[in-house]
């Protein structure tokens, strides 16, 4: 409990906004995610395996309305960014970790909870494995995981290779994932057991 | 049933991913793996002044930890009161179909790949929500690297994990 307390403390003297207000991103971020649905195993695992293209219709148009947004937000000094390195070893071998754990448990880590939240048993066992990953990531992380990771090569953009054309590279990012967003076909795996 | 569009859904969280990223809101990308190595820190006792990967996430892991709590209120209020969809369940509908209808096999493949989603999320330095969501809404190259391998690696094992021809 006073780890708990020590969580919450830290975040307090963060300056990433106030307590309630991570909390209230959290919430939201979990409404928005259970009241579409896109925390099913059947839209997870359903996209893996073909059958239902609703978490990349919404990933899409989520990153591109975003990237435009976020964009001219950081011009006018509204926001900044926070960019992770390029650790090819770490992107690869952990990328291919992950496609491979969010085809299997139907979820991810920022839909898990939502599941757990709505009763699923499986996605709360899912999450005490991920516990111990957790745990062996952090007991072996200087002998074996840092290593593994390779060395970082910087926090490049896309629009660093443009340097001029910022503002039409950002806009034809933006608008190309928002029309692959609408123009991929919309397929949907229904889950029997929640029609009525 | 009742449920938001996909395009709601996307428009209602490039909202909340702009607001979480502006100086009013709180001026960082959302995120949703780093707090899993720092509730390990917590669950199993861990000597923060011991361990250098503890100590890297304290700031993230307690940050998206008091988020993640906020998830669990919004999902569980939202799954009794709106789309009205809680129900304690141990298989998807879907693994039943495409897999098998086995209690153990599903738990046993759950706790499997839990643990093997948070070693590849940390090795890679973020998920679904850090690297696909909010890195490549900065045009970030490392979240295109990581956009890029984690789609082929779930549509190869979508192929091949499942029994696709169940389709009757």
């Amino acid at each position: 409990m006073d780890k708990i307390i020590g969580m919450m403390e830290s975040v307090i003297h963060q300056e990433h906004g106030s307590l309630a207000l991570v909390f209230l991103i959290g919430i939201i971020f979990g409404g928005i995610i259970q009241y579409t649905r896109v925390d099913k195993f059947e839209k997870i695992a359903g996209f893996a395996m073909l059958k239902d293209t609703i978490v990349p219709k919404m990933l899409f148009l989520t990153v591109g309305l975003t990237s435009i947004g976020l964009y001219f937000m950081i011009e006018v000094d509204g926001a900044h960014y926070h960019i992770k390195p390029i650790v090819w070893q770490g992107l690869i071998i952990g990328g291919t970790l992950f496609g491979i754990s969010m085809a299997i448990l139907g979820k991810c880590p920022g839909t898990g909870p939502v599941s757990i939240a709505e009763g699923r048993i499986d996605v709360l066992i899912g999450a005490i494995g991920g516990l111990f990953g957790g745990l062996i990531f952090t007991l072996y992380y200087d002998d074996f995981f840092k290593p593994l990771m390779g060395e970082s090569l910087g926090k490049t953009k896309l629009t660093d290779f443009f340097i001029g054309y910022e503002h039409l590279v950002v806009l034809i990012f933006g608008i190309i994932l928002t029309v692959i967003a609408i123009i991929i076909p919309t397929k949907e795996l229904e889950d029997k057991d929640e029609l009525n | 049933m009742n449920k938001l569009p996909w395009w709601v859904g996307g428009i209602l969280m490039s909202g909340l991913l702009l607001l979480t990223f502006s100086i009013f809101g709180a001026d960082r990308p959302i995120g949703a793996s780093t707090y899993v190595p720092y509730f390990a820190g917590i669950v199993f006792d861990l000597d923060v002044e011991k361990y250098s990967y503890l100590k890297e996430v304290q700031n993230a892991g307690a940050w998206e930890g008091v988020m993640l709590l906020g998830v669990l209120v919004g999902g569980f209020v939202t799954s009794i009161f709106i789309t009205k969809s809680f129900k304690i369940s141990i298989i998807p509908f879907g693994w039943e179909k495409y897999k098998n209808n086995s209690v153990l096999s599903r738990i046993l493949w759950s706790f499997f790949s839990g643990f093997l989603m948070i070693i590849g999320a940390r090795l890679a330095g973020g998920c679904t929500s850090g690297h696909f969501m909010s890195g490549m809404s900065q045009l970030a190259i490392s979240s295109m690297i990581f956009g890029t391998v984690v789609m082929i690696s779930l549509l190869v094992t979508g192929k091949y994990f499942y029994k696709l021809d169940k389709d009757k």
